[in-house]
């Protein structure tokens, strides 16, 4: 009985590494399909280099395999060397160029061929499918809570934000795509030996779009999501023609009618069917990580020199000179458009300027790729227009903010060696600290999305307190606060700078800026046009002139 | 000369299928992927009805506009309007407009079977013109015009009337085209027809063009559609109509040169090289990421 299904489970098993080599880009918010031209060219190669008897006892599949991953991994690398900076759908039609471009030279070289393939023999049973099957599956189960997966899950989230967390976005970007092309190398070999037989067409346009799909509809946020994917549509077939429907096109209607109601009906997929893992667990006797002490007050953090950023011919900042020493809360206001956010943009790494130079704790300003290492060396900032990761937990947020202070663990999960749970552990407590602080102590497992206006924004200020900073930028936090709320962040500032971290406060609400703030800066198009304590600014009538509006009086909010 | 009249034959349909592609990018931000079944549905519906009804050539391409734009209010109703507002919309369409073309190609198999179908022998006339040295056929010359006054009609379309100037607006930000009093949804509609009409006139006349129809006819012209649009530029008509002539173009000269079965090489080698060179493709404009 079972006997007459094995090819059916063997080739639900093989469908199902298929969809993880998609799961694997999925995960960090990447559409790829160049996964079919991998996999042709994995298998291929296997193909060519191990030859047909056993080596050494050994058989063609044990060679097969570990040939046709790094082969997969390799040219994934190669491949992503130019493709990794496009995204969406362009990323999506380049690697389907690629997919193509291998499928037309294999069909053209002597070695593979050619359009008729190569005969092999029949190795893969259930077992070794199932196996291999296990073995990826475990590997996404274990990345699952792994600094790692967490950084993808940010990357997908918003990626402007996980680089703000200090998530190096180039390099994970490729990680994520250069193991989706070791699993899609391990697919290529693992098809070529249970069909016996391998050609370039095998790996066409509609290859790629099987896999896709079985990894969408199986649910692309959940490490069994492919599984599930492939185990519903190849059973879809099997299932109609046991019912006897048989007729050759109600099957591919079907099939595809199927697909539609799942992705109209079912936003994550089939694994929306069945309830969310739980949120981890904080431990209350783990102590957060060992931190590194704030530099001691009145260090330099911040210093900038002729500061500039044109947009074409619109100096959004333009000379803009500033010291910044530690333990200082500093206040940054100005009309809209102002400039304010571009400066913060510049000083947290997310732009480059175009004028002038400067140095954060150390770093030079630079090129936007290295953004990342800003958050390292302990520049953390919130958004104007809050940056969550919506569909992560809100401690899950505090966790990726906790990156830069965390350590990878993905290999410790693997071997499930008790470091890396004492890890991830001291990772939860920094986080779950930081939400207690900012009053979210309560709401660790409700996803970010779900959370009130005012809680988003507390949410923020918790993510970038989690990477412990010495420079923390709140980019307009009390914006759409009322009175109480707005007092509380306050508090919550002052209460922060006596901790040592310095403040960069951007903000509209001025009285609150007046009221927290040692010193304070005024932008104008894009230049500095005051500077000085509150009791100063509050009195300088180019201010008043230009910020609060000739005749308004200087504690109103604007 | 031949083979550049012949590339620019062939490119004409190329962008005429590129253009309804790029339409709905433009505008909708949305990759419809029926597209290309649409386009192959067409071309069997333009066989049948020329050589079961008898209809002319100046008749069938009307009707199968119409079909065409029919089947573009259906994609656009089964496939994206369910989607509106999901924060996935990007990821779900693409794989909701494969399903609602793998139903459209399912209803064809029912309907014709998995055989290529032709045109009967005298479906078409056989008059040609001698223009110095080189020799058109009156088919050709219909296939250019078609394409090219549909081309000129849309571009005409977009930048000269309400319906256009409310698509443009729908492009640009569609919360504040509805605030505007924009219809959006007839606007997505409308774009939709358009595009499907499109794409189902490309069809018929690549089966005019080769005589035949073929199943996996869509496949082929999809990828190509893909790396035109990317070429072009996404969401630019210019660079879609400009692209698919390059390609039409490129790949004559490829078949010369180098070969014939490296003739689909073509495509993806344009799209690869503007991708390093000019990301936004040739006519496109570079989107600049707000914090």
């Amino acid at each position: 009985m079972l006997s007459d299904y094995s090819a059916t489970l063997t080739l639900i098993a093989l469908t199902a590494i298929f969809a993880y080599s998609f799961y694997a880009v999925l995960l960090a918010g990447q559409l790829s399909l160049g996964q079919a031209g991998l996999a042709s060219l994995a298998g291929f190669s296997a193909t060519i280099v191990v030859p047909d008897d056993p080596i050494a006892g050994l058989s063609p599949l044990v060679v097969g395999i570990p040939v046709g991953m790094a082969v997969g991994a390799l040219v994934a690398f190669l491949l992503g060397l130019p493709v990794m900076r496009l995204r969406g759908v362009f990323l999506a039609i380049a690697t389907l160029g690629f997919g193509e471009m291998v499928r037309i030279v294999l069909i053209n070289a002597a070695w593979t061929g050619g359009a008729q393939g190569t005969t092999l023999p029949k190795l893969v049973t259930p077992g070794i499918a199932w196996g291999s099957l296990l073995l990826v599956a475990y590997w996404f189960w274990r990345l699952g809570g792994s600094r790692l997966g967490r950084a993808l899950a940010a990357l997908r989230e918003d990626e402007l934000a996980a680089r703000a967390m200090g998530v190096d976005i180039s390099r994970y970007r490729m990680t994520a795509f250069v193991t989706s092309g070791a699993v899609a190398g391990l697919y290529g070999v693992l098809i070529a030996y249970f069909s016996r037989f391998i050609t370039p067409d095998d790996f066409g346009f509609s290859a790629a779009v099987d896999g896709l799909v079985t990894a969408v509809v199986g649910g692309s946020l959940m490490f069994l999501g492919p599984l599930r994917g492939s185990a519903f549509l190849t059973s879809v077939p099997e299932i109609q023609r046991a019912l006897g429907v048989e007729a050759g096109w109600i099957r591919p209607f079907l099939s595809s009618a199927l697909l539609l109601v799942v992705i109209l009906f079912l936003p994550g997929g089939l694994s929306s069917l069945i309830p969310r893992w739980r949120s981890p667990q904080v431990d209350p006797d783990v102590a957060p990580p060992e931190l590194a002490p704030l530099p001691p007050r009145g260090s330099p953090v911040l210093s900038l020199t002729g500061l500039g950023k044109a947009y074409g011919g619109l100096h959004a900042v333009r000379d803009v000179d500033l010291e910044l020493r530690s333990g200082e809360v500093l206040g940054l206001i100005g009309p809209n458009g102002a400039g304010k956010t571009t400066l913060v943009n510049l000083i947290s790494g997310l732009a480059a300027p175009t004028s002038g130079s400067g140095t954060v704790l150390g770093r030079e300003l630079g090129p936007i790729g290295r953004g990342h290492l800003f958050a390292k060396a302990g520049v953390s900032r919130t958004f104007q227009h809050s940056k969550l990761f919506d569909r992560l937990t809100v401690l899950e947020n505090a966790l990726v903010g906790a990156h830069v202070v965390s350590r990878p663990t993905l290999l410790r999960r693997l071997l499930w060696l008790p470091s890396a749970r004492r890890d991830e552990q001291r990772a939860l407590a920094q986080a779950s600290a930081q939400l207690t602080r900012v009053g979210l102590g309560d709401r660790a497992g409700v996803p970010a999305g779900e959370l009130a206006y005012g809680d988003r924004r507390r949410l923020e200020i918790a993510r970038a307190l989690a990477g412990h900073p010495t420079l923390l930028i709140l980019d307009e936090p009390a914006a759409g606060m009322n009175h109480v709320e707005a007092r509380e962040l306050s508090t919550l500032i002052r209460s922060l700078a006596e901790d040592g971290i310095t403040v960069l406060l951007i903000e509209h609400n001025v009285r609150m800026v007046l009221e927290t703030c040692t010193r304070i800066l005024v932008l104008n198009f894009g230049e500095v046009i005051a500077a000085g304590d509150p009791a100063t600014i509050a009195k300088d009538p180019v201010v008043i002139e230009a910020y609060l509006g000739s005749d308004g009086p200087a504690d109103t909010r604007v | 000369m031949q083979q550049v009249l012949n590339g620019i034959f062939a490119g004409s349909i190329y962008a005429l299928f590129a253009i309804g592609f790029t339409l709905v990018f433009g505008v909708l931000d949305r990759l419809n992927l029926a597209h290309a079944a649409t386009f192959t549905v067409s071309a069997f519906l333009g066989i049948e009805l020329v050589a079961d009804l008898g209809l002319s050539i100046w008749a069938a391409i009307p009707a199968v506009l119409v079909f065409g734009a029919v089947l573009g209010l259906i994609i656009e109703r089964l496939a994206f309007r369910p989607l509106k507002g999901r924060n996935d919309a990007h990821f779900a369409g693409l794989i909701s407009s494969i399903a609602v073309g793998g139903m459209f190609m399912a209803l064809l198999l029912a309907r014709y079977g998995p055989d290529t179908r032709r045109f009967p022998a005298d479906a078409f006339p056989s008059t040609d013109f001698q223009l110095g040295g080189v020799r058109i056929t009156l088919l050709q010359m219909v296939i250019l015009g078609v394409s090219l006054g549909l081309m000129l009609g849309l571009a005409f379309l977009v930048n000269n009337t309400g319906l256009g100037r409310g698509m443009r607006a729908v492009a640009e930000n569609p919360h504040a085209a509805r605030v505007l009093g924009v219809n959006v949804d007839r606007v997505t509609a409308t774009t939709f027809a358009i595009s499907s009409a499109l794409g189902a006139v490309a069809g018929v006349l690549l089966a005019f063009y080769v005589n035949s129809a073929q199943m996996t006819m869509g496949f082929n012209i999809e990828l190509k559609g893909l790396a035109v649009i990317i070429v072009g530029g996404m969401g630019s008509l210019k660079g879609a109509m400009v692209g698919g002539i390059a390609l039409g173009l490129a790949e004559v000269f490829a078949v010369q040169y180098v070969g014939s079965s490296w003739r689909d090489v073509v495509a993806f080698g344009m799209l690869f090289g503007i991708l390093l060179v000019r990301p936004q493709g040739l006519f496109g404009a570079r989107q600049v990421r707000e914090v």
